[in-house]
């Protein structure tokens, strides 16, 4: 029987994993295997489990609840081991790294924040900012068939939108950082332009929370500020 | 100014949280986390889709074409003097209007990935084990668009 693994943790976890089900389509009771000085959170799966969404949130849910008792080192979703031995071995062969990396993180949780911004309502500034833009949208807007015009319009708006964006992000980078014990900035995808987790420590949370929606209420119109968290610290345990 | 903080992970507390949260959160679920390598990862077939990466500003023709589009549809004068709550009402009460008047050339990708993670596309059609799997254990967890809340702040 394969089993699914959520989670390391060191053995004096309380692991409170009460009426827990796991993944799977038929989901099992998520237990624990120990070995050493570490627990593996883990949950009995069939061989041949297909993801579906409903797992996804499965195993975040463990996660927290998981990190309600003390440091955790989640993993990434999806990883199952062929059987109790093959965990036990691993736990004890990487016990040094999981411990330290348990060390680093205790007391600490990650927060997720992005950022996006309503395109019209930038597309506005920059309009009414930049008078080069707004006058080659104004002779395409006539009518002048000229095909160069849009794309100089284009490229012109386009570097706009990056340098904007850019010292947005970088602005809200270094405001927050300074609350964090560690942090990483990602490529943003799709509207955002901000995708950036920092690993703040709880005595410093509220402190954090505060410059953040105190961010959000300066920030200009247009901008949304997404914060999640405390979560697991996904983004850190390595 | 708009914000969404979220106590807890929007994941599992489901109602209060907007999708951008649940979006976000899932993307941290799938890609981040400790990975061990003797370890065999399951199939992510039916969610791989969750993997996107278009950054919204790429140096090339159809971007700059676009971004030409979309100044040339903005109605400047209409933008500076209409009543600045009245598109906000409009948008909260009508969910399938806000969501279209937010699809412009920078949304339209998350659109598309929203959609598919709350089930809109068409790929539930190949997958109706999918949906109904999901449909009783997590009932609230699933909202799609991710301005709403914040709409709902200045109604």
């Amino acid at each position: 029987m394969a089993l699914y693994v959520y989670a390391i943790t060191a053995e004096d976890h309380p692991l409170d994993l009460d009426e827990q089900s796991g993944v799977g389509s038929e989901p099992a009771p998520v237990r624990v295997v120990a070995s050493g000085p570490l627990c593996a959170v883990v949950s009995d799966i069939s061989e041949k489990i297909r993801a579906k969404r409903r797992d996804l949130l499965i195993h975040q849910e463990v996660q927290e609840r998981l990190m309600r008792g003390g440091p955790v080192l989640p993993l990434q979703f999806g990883y199952t081991a062929a059987d109790e031995p093959t965990i036990e071995k691993v736990l004890l062969k990487g016990a040094d790294g999981y411990l330290a990396n348990l060390e680093r993180l205790g007391g600490c949780a990650e927060y997720h924040v992005r950022a996006s911004q309503d395109e019209e309502e930038l597309l506005r500034q920059i309009l009414s900012e930049t008078p080069e833009a707004r006058e080659l949208n104004e002779r395409i807007r006539a009518g002048d068939p000229d095909p160069q015009l849009p794309l100089t319009l284009g490229q012109l708006v386009a570097a706009q939108v990056q340098e904007r964006q850019e010292a947005l992000a970088s602005g809200l980078v270094e405001a927050l950082v300074p609350f964090a014990r560690e942090h990483t900035v990602r490529q943003a995808s799709g509207a955002d332009f901000l995708n950036f987790s920092l690993l703040v420590p709880d005595d410093r949370r509220e402190e954090f929370r505060a410059a953040e929606s105190s961010l959000a209420g300066q920030i200009g119109d247009g901008i949304e500020i997404r914060l999640s968290g405390p979560l697991p610290p996904y983004s850190f345990v390595e | 100014m708009t914000m969404v903080p979220q106590s807890g992970s929007a994941v599992s507390r489901g109602g209060g949280g907007s999708t951008g949260s649940l979006y976000d959160v899932l993307e941290l679920i799938l890609d981040r986390g400790l990975v061990i390598d003797i370890f065999v990862r399951v199939s992510l077939v039916g969610i791989e889709i969750l993997k996107i990466d278009a950054r919204i500003v790429v140096a090339s023709v159809d971007t700059y074409l676009r971004f030409a589009e979309a100044c040339n549809r903005l109605d400047l004068e209409a933008g500076r003097k209409a009543p600045a709550q009245l598109p906000e009402v409009v948008g909260g009460m009508m969910e399938g209007g806000a969501r279209g008047k937010s699809k412009g050339a920078l949304t339209g990708a998350v659109e598309a990935v929203t959609d598919s993670l709350t089930g809109k596309s068409n790929r539930d059609d190949e997958e109706p084990d999918e949906e109904e799997a999901e449909e009783e254990p997590v009932p609230r967890r699933r909202r799609p668009a991710a301005r709403r809340p914040a709409r709902r702040e200045k109604e």
